[in-house]
């Protein structure tokens, strides 16, 4: 697929996930995709496999989260087979704490699926308001 | 210029990057250029203007390590006036510690000038590794 029909493709699934169907998301992992959480903090590792990652980080997160929380895209810029989304997170502990991260987030797609995700945030924020990633769960980075 | 044009702008200007070279970078600032750092730690914030960026920002980067910064690019994605960079800092404090940050720059250019940078990088590692800007370690 071209760039563009892979920034389409990236805008046609936040615009779906914005209206409440996750699974619009979840549908376009590779079953191989990895995701790299950037940096050297508690939560920086790699996902490895689709079931992984809906596991080890979306299921930890929804723990954390009340339900209803969105990142709202700002930019899409594509090139080849990469999509960079920069986006706003809107979201609130199950605590009631505020979580509004930033987000730029690299994606690869191929054929249609991500394949390969990369995330850049404020990680002191994270660290902040959800804690450390728990350590049991630890995957290879 | 074309996002080619652009992406290959970046490229020059990262080859002297991974050199400890920031001329062709400060170049190619506009005099409007304004720095976006994420986050809410002391570096967080925006600077407006090319000059703020090279006294609030750079000055004080460049007062932190023990020489000149290194950046290593390994990721150029251009659409438009946009082009990304995924980076590796290579570089050591005066205090003597590493501080390898990992970043992703969006940058914003026109006529071969760049308007504006938005720096995501891991600021809790800017938090434990660099502290306050305004705080220069003693020389030596």
């Amino acid at each position: 697929m071209s760039a563009n029909e892979n920034k389409k493709l990236m805008e046609s699934i936040f615009a779906r996930v914005a209206a409440g169907d996750r699974a619009a998301y979840v549908d376009c992992l590779a079953d191989d995709v990895t995701m790299r959480v950037t940096g050297q903090y508690s939560w920086s590792r790699t996902f490895k496999g689709k079931a992984a990652l809906v596991r080890e980080l979306y299921g930890y997160l929804h723990t954390l989260l009340a339900d209803g929380r969105r990142t709202i895209p700002l930019r899409f810029i594509a090139d080849d087979d990469h999509v960079v989304v920069e986006a706003r997170g809107n979201m609130e502990t199950k605590a009631g704490v505020r979580y509004d991260n930033e987000y730029c987030l690299i994606y690869r797609l191929k054929d249609g699926k991500i394949v390969e995700i990369r995330e850049y945030c404020d990680s002191a924020l994270t660290e902040a308001v959800l804690g450390k990633f728990p350590e049991p769960a630890k995957a290879e980075n | 210029m074309s996002s080619a044009e652009n992406k290959k702008l970046m490229q020059e200007i990262f080859a002297g990057l991974a050199n400890r070279n920031g001329t062709l970078l400060i170049e190619c600032m506009s005099e409007d250029f304004r720095w976006i750092n994420i986050g809410t730690n002391k570096w967080s914030g925006t600077f407006d203007g090319k000059e703020a960026v090279l006294r609030d920002l750079l000055a004080p980067l460049r007062g932190k390590l023990i020489e000149r910064s290194r950046t290593v690019a390994h990721r150029f994605i251009a659409d438009d006036d946009y082009v990304v960079v995924e980076a590796r800092g290579d570089n050591v404090t005066k205090a003597g510690r590493q501080y390898n940050n990992e970043y992703c720059f969006v940058f914003r250019l026109s006529d071969g000038k760049i308007r504006q940078v938005k720096e995501y990088s891991d600021t809790a590692l800017i938090d434990t590794v660099l502290g306050d800007p305004k705080e220069m370690p003693a020389a030596g």
